[in-house]
């Protein structure tokens, strides 16, 4: 039986057309009985089918009768409704462009949150990660490494864990077969990889016999190091590389997985890397000693997160309170818990994430309403059709299925197109958000991803289907009647049309607010002067490994030829050396110091400023302005008395006294530094970030040389530099790596790069909305003059102008403009706020930008009426009336 | 002529099941065959033969073949089949035991 009715199912074209042949057959017998019993051949035929009675509802009783029949009417919508749209490419074409863009959008913001919001990390044990997050918010610290000691009494006490590893990141000199390489080091516990549940593609990983004082040193290489710069060489296990002045043996390469936190070339074990090893010697005297861990921690079956985080919070409680005189807890709010690794890796993204599928949501929006009106004004057309189908015996339910049916068909086609345009546009979109986040290497276009399309497009075309199908309540009698003009006055429909893109300008409104709101921010953020000039600045990173350059003496003996050298450069105005260049990402240093007669008893109370190294030609060199006194010059040695030269942001602590000739010191008075001069304030830490104190130290008076930054001004444009400094450099040592070659304007511009990005895909969707929205109006008001064509006619030809219609049509479609913004401009001030976090100088209900996209939509709304609505006063009376 | 009645709602399916007990028939003949049995007093809506005959094949008490008929043109030839009989007969049991009931009513009333 159920075979039977699956036969059906595949058979259901022959079934339909033994039945039609069945009625054939019946109506015949009929004539030739009426033919028969003395009727003409036509009147005995007609006689015989109105016998039979209504002919289509019977086949489509027995259609039912059938069984499974809703499959099969389906099957027969999906072909009527391909069929009708095929019969109109250009509303199909229109229809399935504009759901495509608005469906692709939400593709593309989805399969980007999907990769890194939603997927679990992809290590085996990457759901029941957790991270160790301390803070000292009092202090204004968000987020402080964890030190050595600290990491030690977490191990030790937390017993939420299946385990607990540190990780930090250092930068090392790889020497491979001669050539040196600095490579980003993962320094990890050699249980690290086994907690994330990372297996080596090749070799092993780390064991506990690798971590202990005497192992040999090893390394395990990360897939890319392996693949880029040893060619993905088989052999590559087991050969021997220096670092640090010993020999590292290559032990294992990790799959081809991102890296969290952090991508690394190389990994090796804890007590390999000195700097590490160096300060746990100390941590009996100093308990915050190397204070740059991570500590990643794999939740005990059952523990949930929260508990976690309650069990580390605890720990820190304790040790906080027993250490009381190093935390101060009072005063710098030490805390810490403990978060899952995926929400920590994507916690500043998250907000843009959902702030853009929000976007995205009301551009489908917008994208089905014009779809909807699309099909009603094209329903207006089809009233006779419908009609005809309903006078053949179609239920009205039969109607409305056949309606959505061509709606959802649509749709589908759309989140075809849509996903075309996601992939094409997803790498920018990937691009953009890894300023937010690192966890971007997991987005692609996925079944969980085509999936959320599939669905986004079916719920899409019921959408956009309902509301024209509610409006088919057919009159039949009036629809037929009409002999082939459109039905008339539908005020039903109307209303719908009007409210549908009413709606329209209000959604559209509100994301040029957000778009115009955020253009202004990024216009004034690029107006910021950052207080030095970028242009014309090369900058290079030449960090000497403390292997070679342990001490200041040493470290002169490389800097100094180097800075000469590139001195006697043609084209070179003047170079320098320094520890950081300004927005290079870096966070600003908070070093507490006193000044000379004014030191306070409570250290914690003490200000703090960033400290920076500059060698005498700094400030000419990167531009930044004398204010008073002097800068460093060449007696400023080591063996002269110590100066400093500090900015005006800092002449604060001074309380409006000069500063210049006073002495400050950073370590309670055991060096004191005189203030020789004041320069200009640098926006060092982001443009949008206020100035902080700082204080600059001549490059031969630091305690420990530490400087590495070298900058070049060059007369013309400083990228051709790039060369003479790596020549300059490997002069001095030819196995000095020379890094991060850029200019300063670059370095500027990638400050710019998150707020530029974000304004102009704001700005990108904004304008898609309006694009949509106009066209929309234009379409119904096109419509609506059509309809009206006779009406137009008798107006014109009881002495109506030209004018008075063109006037009537504008005001039709501005009155819609008009009410949609002000909804718009209701939401855009109520929604403002999400933006204020986005925002540099500029109020969330800024009147200006306002006022301009009001301006915008009321100039664009003219023009969308304007050529339906010339269209309307070129009716000739004549034909308008004849046509009746 | 009498007047014509129309079928009592589940009839139709018993008459059906009885006139192609009786040898193959197509749907015409099916309806002509009542009508002409019952002395035209039963009258066979098409609306209801068609979704009625296609019921029963779905039930699997009728069979259906394209054979020819008696003016030599295809037309779809229905057939009882084993599971049709046996339903025929429950239902003509049911129908007398009905037909019986409300009989012996309208005698006690007279």
């Amino acid at each position: 039986m159920i075979g039977k009715r699956i036969r059906a199912l595949f058979r259901g074209g022959e079934l339909d057309r033994g039945l039609d042949a069945e009625v054939r057959f019946h109506i015949e017998m009929e004539t030739e009985k009426n033919v028969a019993a003395g009727m003409t051949p036509a009147e005995a035929r007609q006689r015989a089918i109105r016998s039979f009675g209504p002919m289509e509802k019977h086949k489509e009783e027995t259609r039912e009768a059938r069984g499974v029949s809703w499959i099969e009417t389906l099957v027969a919508d999906l072909r009527y409704g391909a069929r009708a749209l095929v019969k109109r490419p250009g509303y199909a074409a229109l229809a399935v462009l504009t759901l495509g863009l608005g469906i692709g959008a939400n593709t593309a913001i989805f399969s980007v949150i999907n990769g890194v919001l939603l997927k679990p990390l992809p290590y085996a044990h990457g759901d029941r990660l957790m991270v160790v997050r301390q803070s000292a918010p009092l202090a204004g610290q968000p987020a402080t490494g964890v030190a050595i000691a600290e990491y030690f009494d977490y191990r030790e006490r937390a017993d939420v864990f299946d385990g607990l590893v540190e990780y930090h990141q250092m930068n090392f000199d790889l020497i491979n077969r001669g050539e040196p390489d600095r490579v980003d080091t993962g320094v990890v516990s050699a249980n690290f990889f086994d907690l994330l549940g990372i297996a080596p593609v090749m070799g092993r990983t780390f064991v506990a016999a690798d971590d202990v004082v005497g192992a040999e040193a090893v390394l395990v290489l990360s897939h890319t190091y392996w693949r880029t710069k040893f060619g993905g060489d088989p052999n590559i296990v087991g050969q021997v590389f220096e670092m640090n002045d010993r020999p590292h043996r290559v032990i294992g390469v990790l799959p081809n997985v991102p890296h969290y936190p952090q991508e690394n070339d190389v990994y090796m074990p804890v007590l390999a890397c000195p700097f590490r090893a160096a300060a746990e010697r100390n941590i009996v005297r100093n308990r915050r000693a190397f204070s740059a861990l991570s500590v990643f921690g794999r939740l005990k079956p059952g523990v949930s997160p929260e508990q976690a985080a309650g069990a580390v919070g605890a720990i820190c409680h304790t040790f906080t309170e027993d250490n009381s005189e190093v935390y101060r807890t009072a005063t710098s709010g030490f805390q810490s818990t403990a978060l899952e690794v995926r929400e920590a890796l994507t916690e500043n993204a998250r907000e843009m994430l959902l702030l853009l599928l929000g976007i995205t949501g009301l551009i489908l929006l917008i994208a089905c309403a014009n779809v909807a009106n699309l099909t009603i004004a094209r329903m207006l057309g089809r009233d006779r059709e419908l009609a005809m189908r309903a006078a053949l015996g179609a239920g009205r339910g039969r109607l409305v299925r056949q309606l959505l049916t061509e709606s959802t068909l649509l749709a589908v086609a759309g989140g075809v197109v849509g996903v075309g345009f996601a992939a094409a546009t997803v790498g920018m979109l990937t691009t953009f958000v890894g300023r937010f986040t690192q966890r971007t290497g997991e987005v692609e276009i996925d079944v969980a991803v085509l999936a959320f399309t599939l669905a986004v497009s079916v719920v899409t075309g019921v959408l956009f289907g309902t509301l024209p199908a509610l409006g088919t309540r057919i009159d039949l009698m009036a629809a037929l009647k009409q002999g082939g003009h459109q039905s008339g006055e539908s005020s039903g429909r109307r209303r719908l049309q009007g409210a549908l893109i009413v709606a329209q300008v209000a959604v559209s409104v509100v994301l040029l607010v957000g778009a115009g709101l955020l253009l202004a921010s990024f216009y004034r953020l690029q107006q910021v002067d950052p207080g030095y000039r970028s242009d014309g600045v090369l900058s290079a990173e030449v960090y000497g490994n403390f292997s070679r350059y342990g001490n200041i003496d040493a470290l002169r003996r490389l800097y100094l030829p180097i800075l000469d050298r590139l001195e006697g450069q043609p084209g070179v105005t003047s170079v320098a050396i320094t520890n950081a260049v300004p927005l290079s990402g870096s966070a600003p240093g908070t070093t507490r110091f006193d000044i000379e007669g004014r030191v306070t008893d409570d250290p914690e109370r003490r200000p703090t400023t960033d400290i920076r190294v500059a060698s005498p030609k700094y400030f000419a060199t990167i531009g930044i302005p004398l204010v008073s006194g002097r800068v460093f010059n060449a007696l400023d040695s080591a063996d002269n008395v110590r100066v400093a030269v500090i900015n005006r942001a800092m002449t604060r602590y001074w309380d409006g006294t000069d500063p210049i000739g006073s002495r400050i010191s950073t370590n309670r008075g055991d060096d004191w530094y005189t203030v020789v001069g004041v320069v200009g304030d640098v926006r060092q830490f982001g443009l949008a970030q206020e100035t902080v104190a700082q204080v600059y130290i001549p490059l031969a008076q630091t305690p420990n040389g530490f400087a590495g930054r070298v900058l070049v001004r060059t007369a013309g444009d400083p990228t051709g530099f790039a060369q003479v400094l790596r020549e300059a450099v490997h002069a001095v040592d030819p196995n000095q790596p020379v890094e991060a070659v850029q200019t300063l304007s670059d370095l500027r511009a990638e400050a710019l790069a998150a707020p530029r990005l974000t304004a102009t895909l704001l700005g990108v969707f904004a304008a898609l909305a309006l694009l949509v929205t106009l066209a929309g109006i234009g379409g119904v008001i096109a419509t609506s003059v059509t309809q009206r064509t006779r009406e137009f006619g008798v107006r014109m030809a009881l002495g109506a102008n030209r004018g008075t219609v063109l006037a009537m049509v504008l005001r039709q479609g501005l009155s819609l403009v008009v009410i949609g913004l002000l909804f718009g401009i209701g939401g855009a001030l109520a929604g403002g706020r999400v933006l204020s976090s986005y925002l540099y100088q500029t109020a969330p209900r800024d009147p200006a930008i306002f006022a301009a996209v009001a301006a915008v939509f009321m100039i664009a709304g003219v023009l969308a009426c304007l050529l339906p609505a010339r269209r309307a006063t070129t009716v000739d009376p004549l034909i308008a009336l004849r046509a009746e | 002529m009498a007047t014509r009645l129309d079928l009592l709602q589940g009839t139709l399916d018993l008459l059906i099941l009885k006139t192609v007990a009786l040898g193959p028939q197509h749907g015409w003949g099916i309806s002509q065959r009542i009508q002409l049995v019952s002395g035209r007093v039963l009258r066979v809506n098409q609306g209801s033969l068609y979704p009625a005959l296609q019921r029963l094949e779905t039930a699997g008490w009728i069979d259906a073949e394209w054979g020819a008929s008696e003016n030599n043109r295809q037309a779809k030839f229905y057939r009882l089949t084993r599971r049709g009989e046996k339903q025929l007969k429950d239902e003509t049991l049911q129908w007398q035991r009905m037909t019986g009931a409300v009989a012996r009513i309208l005698a006690s009333q007279a």
